[in-house]
């Protein structure tokens, strides 16, 4: 699949494009989702996995990952986490408003690689909002993959992002889809599995030599996983990884998101895991 | 073609200069550094340690304006001044990094902001017998459009590109074995500082250094981040946004990859986020990940860091005691 080419070239690869804000909704108390449309009309022209640089005047930009799959074609969605100013103010729009996006960026998961393979699709916490694009890909070319299994963990049941796919996703016959979370609060109302996404694994039937684990998920989560993962039989040349950084361009200038000789926002943000886990600092 | 210029000559092809170029030129200051500032402000320092400031500035300046937001989300580029720059009077190490930033702001995606500015840019190289108190600096045997070598009161003119060619046309005609003799007293001499570094260099990528002298090297650190805001090749920045009045004005700014914050994520979690890693940072960025990823050292030696950091630990003084420490 390639990404479509964008005929209206902004003046600038600093230049946001402007978009119009379609739709809010709340995920969590945390995260909201937001659909977008670019303003001229055009599509994106993303790729599962990609990134964009929200703009807010103002506010600068700051790097958001693409939820939804580009065959959802008239719009798409952005899965947004309030952590600052940025993100607050976001949160604050309404439907109709404009804002500006620069992008897509960043290298996506590797179709190519992916097809023919059973899928083991892992997302912690907001990780499932990028993975979100890829799994609309997957429900949309249902024939190109093996099994799909997809583990999910969260913090607790309200951190758990996007609970209405969950439920499609656990109901349906195309994903083998498995929730967890960390914690139950005492007075909660939740009678799904409880413990860290790893545990998930335990039981798994996988077929090793077919199958493709893709991770996505805050920094803390990996180490253990690539243990469970090791112990299943996946090799590691079998293990893609979406990393978190700070991209501040999006086009491999401005320094924030390097590790060692790697941009994540140009050679990432999705590695195999062979090319990252010699470099310090990256997992 | 080969030229030869003396003080009147010098002064002739400042003058061409000027008038199709906003032209900077070293310039001694009241503490007796230079600094590149606008020609005719005040008297030519032809001779003396590099500029204190950056070269690499005048195309990516401090803070730097990159485009105009208005109200309906409408963007306006901030275009690059109308005459394009002239810098004169550069010392090899300071081409080398001019040349090596263009080619990072060229990898695609190209940044179109640094490449406007740096177009139709003229580089004039100042070479030979122009170092402090007439040390000897090596020839740059390129890497811009002419080039002059010192030889006390007169000067070498080298072409090395046609707009070059063109400045140094009606010059008198230069003798090739001066250029030679120049030639020969670099190769005499070597290059020590940078025998150093690859020895470090090899040190650093091959991990034979460990956390704690990185720690150490951080504990004598005072993070004013002088480092990398002297070097010409560091090229970090962060993007900031001023209202002006309707319009919204978004430029970026010079980083610091040895701050705290240069890489926290919003979700906290700071890769960087030890003494060690830090520290480490800066200079295996400089001598390993650099080499990995373009072929070459990030330092070319211009030795800002090392004059600047006010605690001894500029890259040269780290090689020098990683080669001292770990190069058994």
């Amino acid at each position: 699949m390639q990404p479509r080419p964008c005929p209206n070239q902004p003046p600038s690869v600093y230049a946001p494009r402007p978009c119009r804000l379609l739709s809010v909704t709340d995920l969590t108390p945390q995260e909201k989702l937001f659909r977008l449309q670019l303003h001229d009309g055009e599509e994106l022209g993303h790729l599962p996995g990609q990134f964009v640089q929200v703009s807010v005047p103002g506010l600068t930009e700051a790097p958001i990952s693409v939820a939804s799959s580009p065959d959802r074609h008239g719009a798409f969605d952005l899965g947004v986490r309030r952590a600052g100013r940025l993100t607050t103010a976001l949160h604050a729009l309404r439907p109709g408003a404009l804002l500006g996006i620069r992008g897509p960026f960043g290298r996506p998961f590797q179709l190519d690689a992916l097809a023919g393979k059973d899928l083991l699709l892992i997302a912690g916490g907001c990780g499932l909002a990028p993975l979100r694009s890829l799994l609309q890909y997957c429900e949309d070319h249902r024939d190109r993959f093996g099994v799909l299994h997809l583990l999910y963990g969260a913090r607790s049941p309200a951190d758990l992002m996007f609970k209405e796919d969950l439920q499609e996703w656990q109901q349906g016959e195309c994903f083998d889809c498995r929730v967890t979370v960390d914690q139950v609060p005492a007075t909660g109302c939740y009678d799904g599995a409880t413990g860290l996404v790893t545990g998930l694994l335990g039981d798994l039937d996988l077929m090793p030599h077919r199958t493709v684990a893709v991770l996505v998920g805050p920094p803390p989560m990996y180490r253990p996983l690539l243990e469970v993962l090791e112990r299943k039989g996946i090799a590691k040349t079998s293990i893609m990884l979406s990393l978190e950084r700070m991209m501040r361009c999006g086009i491999g200038k401005c320094g924030h998101c390097s590790i060692e000789h790697l941009l994540c926002c140009q050679d990432g943000p999705v590695f195999w895991l062979p090319e990252i886990e010699y470099l310090r600092g990256a997992l | 073609m080969l030229k030869r210029l003396d003080r009147a000559d010098l002064e002739k092809l400042l003058a061409a200069l000027a008038t199709g170029y906003r032209l900077l030129t070293p310039q001694r200051l009241a503490d007796g550094t230079r600094l590149h500032r606008p020609h005719g402000e005040g008297a030519l320092a032809l001779q003396g340690e590099p500029v204190q400031r950056k070269p690499t500035e005048a195309f990516f300046p401090q803070h730097d304006p990159l485009l105009r937001i208005g109200e309906q989300g409408e963007v306006t580029t901030c275009d690059p001044p109308d005459r394009p720059v002239a810098l004169f009077g550069l010392n090899a190490a300071d081409l080398a990094c001019i040349a090596f930033i263009d080619r990072f702001f060229a990898d695609p995606p190209a940044d179109d902001h640094y490449l406007a500015r740096r177009k139709d840019a003229l580089l004039v190289g100042l070479t030979g017998f122009a170092g402090p108190g007439g040390d000897f600096l090596p020839p740059a045997n390129g890497m811009c459009d002419l080039e002059l070598l010192a030889l006390g009161q007169n000067w070498l003119g080298v072409p090395w590109t046609p707009r070059g060619e063109a400045l140094l046309e009606g010059f008198p005609d230069g003798e090739q074995a001066e250029v030679e003799e120049l030639q020969e007293t670099a190769r005499t001499r070597g290059n020590p500082a940078q025998d150093l570094l690859e020895k470090a260099a090899g040190l650093v990528a091959s991990e034979v250094v460990p956390d704690d002298f990185w720690r150490e090297i951080g504990d004598r650190c005072i993070l004013c981040s002088g480092c990398n805001l002297a070097c010409p090749t560091c090229t970090c920045f962060c993007v900031e946004d001023r209202q002006e009045q309707a319009a919204t004005l978004r430029s970026r700014v010079w980083d610091s990859c040895q701050f705290d914050a240069f890489m926290r994520e919003a979700s906290g979690h700071n890769p960087l986020g030890t003494e060690a890693l830090r520290t480490r940072r800066r200079i295996h960025h400089k001598l390993a990940a650099d080499v990995t990823r373009w072929g070459e050292f990030g330092c070319l030696l211009c030795g800002r860091c090392d004059r600047v950091c006010p605690t001894g630990i500029g890259i040269q003084a780290v090689a020098a005691e990683i080669l001292a420490r770990f190069g058994a």
